[in-house]
């Protein structure tokens, strides 16, 4: 073969194997067509065996040629495999599309009782202002309950309290108030004692206003020298911090027996702010909590004495607060127990 | 207690709006529940008289009126009564009136007639719930004048709540004469004419058997008295204070205990026999002016005569003793009974009456005369009659209670020193205060019986200075820093995806017996609401149950529900109280969702929750079969126990329970008796293995009686330490099995903490489980 025809060969090959390249379908495809043109037995390697027809002259001119065509070659064999490489990620990935819009795999999600939030939450509030947890029994004995809280049997404030009776042979009852733990938390302890008593009550009395069984928190401080302005302090601290504004708040004489001098707490309606509503019966306040300073015969009782320590106390209504914080209308929805509100409402 | 604002007025001039009043009182303590303003409820009701009276042209039940209210020209109504004639009185709402519950009377055609107002019956003035045709009017009423006015109604009727220790506000006098101070306006007790007695109408005569029970009694007679209806005037104060008038002698008696806070009684004197006396019951039966009967014992004070009880003293008289339209003589009785004697009746048989009320929280005895002579005059004035002397047992004059203490003992309650002039108010209420130096001597008035130590009177400074004006402080509390708490067990339920319900404490005896079979053990109420909260439960199970009934009654598919709460035992003559956490879970494990179908809840999945939940708060529960729980399925019940004290079970409810509530499907339970759980073992590091861990499968045919808590701790046994862990991976029966068998694949995990574990040696611990399973269980390897 003369030097024209080997040129003429080595340039047929070129084109038809970038043709060949460029028309593979897949890597596969174009990995065959390497091999044919530029595997060890392929195409390219059989043209160079013509090379010895050539004069020695003419044979490094060749080479050369022959070089620069499997360079052009290399290159386009390596484009067209990314091309190719890109095109089959690109179909992988196709192929792996999902609607992303379909629901995540869950687990069915808990609630905590809208009550259980109050309860929780007031405590913590008191925990941190450093007040201690303390739990009392519910079957109490009327010392506790009444006695020992200067209600004495013929009380008129006894009967208010529609308590009620355990069947046994000492009286026992029902406490009709967490004021119990006040009274078991200074026998049991020294001033000077912050407490916060979180528990249930019972009370005889069921419509669709009263629940016989229902929440308080007893609060209460004993320390020499409390007196009624730090009882504000608490106070307005602890219902700021619970409806997460500041609410305005109203103390009013009342009367309770374990507490002298008594205060009725009313706060500025979290509804309409104060201004008047349905639920604030257009007085703008909201009452909350009874409170004062302990009585001195509360103090005596509890082996503490009057003339050296002081402290005050208030009890709160945890469905109140609930039900205040969260706009629930019914009390009665915290008992029945359906899921649709506990769900709605609790965490 | 309401107080209508005229009564109040005629004792105190207040010149200041209602609503400052009603501030004033809330000042006070004195809570205002609210405030009714009944006359304004009818503003624009007239008046009028029915000059003439036509058919309607177009309806045969109407009629056209022509009504009178004293304009240029009679007013032209269309009315469809048909009680009235020409010529009456009647009231008429006229256009622009708003009527009680929002009805405003416009002007309007009714079948083609104009009408321009409305004739109005009682129910449409609000003054009654029902009645027969319109109001009609006396002869006398003023044409084109209020109704309200002519009916007496107030302007305004405070409605307020009275803490038991204010005996003293419960009348009207009592609360004038605590705005009066507020106001710094004087008050004046009410005046009666002076009524002379008769000497010849005799004195009754009256003995206290215990002066303790009755420091004062007073009587008198009135004879020839003509007993009527009271007047109008009168009738409406006691209907503005929600009083039901009766006969004109009650009425006055009513009359002057609204106004003056002294309770009385009226005697038929001619249903008496001999002398009054004041005693305590012996064990006697009296049936009250209510009709009801009440029977007495020694802890009851009792008015008599000689033959029989005529009054439970303080709370209710005698029916046969009573005043009637037909009395003639009667004897008056004004007294302080003791507040306990009068309290324990009144609680006992449930007959809380207005004048037990007072007596409860004590009487004003410098108005127990006053109240006699008052009733007294107003009885001779009304309806006539000759009195005799009073007859007087004890003292008025009581000795004045007296508090001392330093005036710096009120800074030191309050956190506020309060300024001196707040003495006047006091004054104005009735003490006497001195200050000499810095000491405080406060002589307490008759009608505060509440005010007997210092802090009492502390109280009426902060009351009388305003709680307003207390400052806020912050108290120092000695730091009392608690423990950061674990997440409660609760807590991890309701991760766990259950919802928290809180039921009541007491359940009914039938759902306690459902799992529990010691009655001997319940806590019962002496006094429960009903047969179906009568006993403190044992178990938190029945009410989950009533809750999840409830809940799959309103479409819900899947309930799983925890609560934490008490149950309640006696033993040996000891209250117990436990806390539990109880879980439910009925209906489907799992719903269907695009990527798995759902599935209904079984055994294992309430198991599942529990040991994750107890694990996570670093407890390892054995749990083992018991098959005799009362109201749980045998065979699908399991317990842990701790020594004899069970810490918790878990449980498919018994299908005959689970029907009676109505629950078609499985229901699984658990229970955890939170007071006996050992507190969470503290986290200690151990050092991380350094050596890879093998494991090794084997599986084998085991009879179906052979448990898997057995095959696992024979496996511990069997490998030694160099076992990390052991559990079952699989469980097959079916084809290939034989009956009465089950393929269990039990996986090995090993792992030395010194060297890489040799394929010899697995294959020898290998071998060791194999044969000991084969010796234990005569199980076949596959």
């Amino acid at each position: 073969m003369s030097d024209i025809e080997l040129e003429k060969k080595l340039h047929q090959l070129q084109q038809q194997a970038v043709e060949a390249f460029s028309a593979a379908s897949d890597v596969a495809a174009l990995d065959a067509f390497r091999v044919q043109f530029l595997g060890k037995k392929g195409q390219l390697t059989a043209l160079l065996k013509g090379v010895g027809q050539l004069s020695p002259e003419q044979r490094p001119l060749f080479g050369k040629k022959v070089n620069a065509v499997k360079a052009v070659l290399a290159s386009t064999l390596e484009k067209c495999q990314q091309t190719l490489c890109a095109q089959e990620e690109m179909a992988a990935v196709q192929a792996q599309r999902i609607d992303v819009t379909l629901s995540g795999r869950t687990s069915s999600q808990g609630h905590t009782h809208p009550l259980q939030m109050g309860l929780d939450e007031i405590s913590a509030i008191f925990s941190s202002m450093g007040f201690e947890i303390a739990h009392g029994p519910e079957i109490e004995d009327e010392f506790h309950n009444f006695d020992a809280l200067n209600i004495p049997p013929e009380h008129p404030a006894r009967a208010m309290h529609d308590t009620f009776f355990v069947q046994s042979e000492e009286k026992m009852v029902l406490r009709t108030h967490t004021s119990p733990v006040q009274i078991r938390s200074m026998l049991a302890g020294e001033p000077p004692l912050a407490i916060v008593a979180p528990g249930r009550v019972y009370r005889c009395d069921y419509d669709v206003t009263h629940s016989p069984m229902f929440h308080q928190v007893e609060v209460f401080l004993v320390d020499q020298g409390v007196n009624m302005a730090q009882l504000k302090g608490v106070l307005s601290q602890f219902l700021s911090i619970f409806f997460g504004k500041t609410v305005p708040l109203r103390m009013r004489p009342s009367y309770f027996p374990f507490t002298e001098p008594s205060a009725e707490v009313d706060i500025g309606c979290v509804f309409c702010d104060g201004k008047g509503c349905r639920v604030c019966k257009e007085t703008g306040w909201l009452e909350v909590l009874g409170s004062g300073m302990i009585h001195p015969n509360v103090l005596r009782s509890a082996d503490i004495d009057p003339e050296v320590y002081s402290g005050f106390a208030f009890g709160l209504g945890v469905e109140r607060m609930v039900m205040l914080k969260y706009g629930i209308p019914d009390l009665r929805l915290f008992f029945e127990n359906d899921v649709r509100f506990l769900q709605e409402v609790g965490r | 207690m309401k107080l209508p604002l005229s009564w109040l007025l005629e004792f105190v001039k207040l010149d200041v709006s209602v609503e400052r009043i009603a501030v004033a009182l809330t000042d006070l303590g004195i809570e205002v529940e609210g405030i009714e303003y009944p006359a304004a409820s009818i503003d624009g009701v007239l008046v009028g008289q029915i000059k003439t009276m036509q058919p309607h042209p177009n309806a045969d039940r109407l009629r056209v009126l022509q009504v009178d209210i004293s304009q240029e020209q009679p007013l032209a109504i269309v009315c469809g009564a048909s009680n009235m004639v020409e010529g009456d009185k009647i009231a008429l709402a006229t256009v622009g009136t708003c009527l009680p519950g929002n009805f405003n009377i416009k002007r309007g055609k009714i079948r083609g007639e104009i009408s321009l107002g409305m004739c109005c019956s009682e129910v449409e003035l609000g003054l009654a719930d029902e009645a027969e045709g319109i109001l009609i009017l006396d002869v006398a009423a003023q044409v084109g004048t209020d109704v309200a006015h002519y009916l007496g109604l107030e302007k305004a009727v405070f409605d307020l709540s009275i803490t038991p220790n204010r005996g003293d506000c419960m009348s009207v006098y009592g609360l004038a004469r605590e705005l009066g101070a507020y106001f710094d306006v004087p008050v004046v007790l009410p005046t009666d004419s002076n009524v002379t007695s008769k000497a010849q109408i005799a004195v009754p005569q009256v003995k206290v058997e215990d002066k303790k029970d009755c420091s004062l009694y007073v009587a008198r007679c009135i004879h020839h008295v003509e007993v009527k209806s009271s007047p109008t005037w009168l009738q409406n104060r006691l209907n503005a204070c929600g009083m039901r008038p009766v006969n004109g002698v009650v009425d006055v008696i009513n009359y002057v205990m609204l106004e003056l806070g002294q309770p009385m009684h009226a005697f038929d004197h001619d249903a008496l026999h001999g002398s009054i006396q004041i005693r305590r019951a012996n064990d006697e039966c009296i049936k009250g002016l209510d009709e009801r009967e009440l029977s007495l014992n020694s802890e009851h004070l009792v008015v008599a005569d000689d033959k029989q009880i005529i009054a439970v003293a303080g709370v209710i008289g005698s029916l046969h003793s009573g005043v009637t339209m037909k009395t003639t003589n009667i004897v008056l009785e004004s007294a302080v009974f003791h507040a306990a004697r009068v309290s324990t009746v009144a609680r006992q048989h449930g007959t809380v009456t207005e004048s037990s009320m007072r007596f409860e929280r004590g009487i004003d005895r410098s108005h127990t005369m006053l109240a006699l002579q008052r009733a007294t005059s107003l009885i001779v004035q009304l309806f006539g009659g000759q009195v005799s002397a009073v007859q007087q047992c004890g003292e008025i004059q009581e000795r004045q209670h007296v508090i001392r203490f330093p005036v710096s003992a009120i800074e030191a309650r309050l956190g506020v020193k309060v300024p001196e002039c707040t003495d006047d108010v006091l004054v104005r209420m009735g003490f006497s205060v001195q200050r000499v130096a810095e000491k405080l001597t406060v002589g307490v008035p008759d009608h505060r019986h509440d005010v007997r130590i210092v802090e009492d009177v502390i109280e009426e400074y902060a009351r009388v200075y305003g709680y307003d004006h207390i400052p806020t402080v912050l108290p120092a509390i000695a730091m009392n820093v608690a423990p950061v708490k674990p997440l409660s067990l609760l807590q991890r339920v309701i991760a766990q995806g259950f919802t928290q319900v809180i039921n009541y404490a007491f359940i009914s005896e039938k759902q306690q017996r459902l799992f529990s079979d010691t009655p001997t053990q319940d806590v019962l109420l002496q006094n429960p609401i009903s047969a179906e909260m009568s006993v403190m439960r044992h178990s938190l199970f029945p009410s989950l149950l009533a809750n999840a009934q409830h809940n799959l009654n309103r479409q819900q598919s899947h309930v799983c529900l925890v609560e934490e709460g008490r149950s309640y035992f006696m033993q040996e003559g000891h209250f117990q109280e436990q806390n539990q956490l109880a879980l439910l879970w009925t209906g489907e494990a799992h719903a269907d969702t695009w990527y798995q179908s759902s599935k209904a809840v079984d055994f294992f999945d309430m198991k599942g929750v529990v040991d994750t939940v107890l694990k996570q708060f670093g407890q390892s529960p054995r749990w083992q079969a018991c098959d005799d729980i009362q109201g749980l399925q045998p065979g699908q019940t399991a317990v842990w126990q701790q020594g004899k004290r069970r810490v918790a079970v878990l449980a498919k409810v018994s299908q005959s329970i689970a029907t009676s509530f109505d629950l078609d499907g499985d229901v699984f339970v658990a229970s955890i008796h939170l007071d006996m759980l050992a507190k969470p073992r503290k986290p200690q590091f151990k050092a991380l293995p350094q050596y890879p861990s093998v494991t090794r499968d084997l599986v084998f045919l085991f009879s179906k009686d052979v448990i898997a808590d057995e095959i696992l701790s024979v496996a511990r046994k069997a490998a030694g330490k160099t076992l990390q862990r052991v559990s079952i991976f699989d469980r097959y029966a079916g084809e290939g099995v034989p009956d009465g068998y089950v393929s269990l694949g039990v996986r090995l995990t090993l792992q030395t903490n010194d060297r890489t574990l040799q394929q010899a040696e697995v294959d020898t611990l290998a071998e060791k489980v194999v044969s000991m399973m084969i010796k234990r269980f005569s199980a076949q390897q596959r």
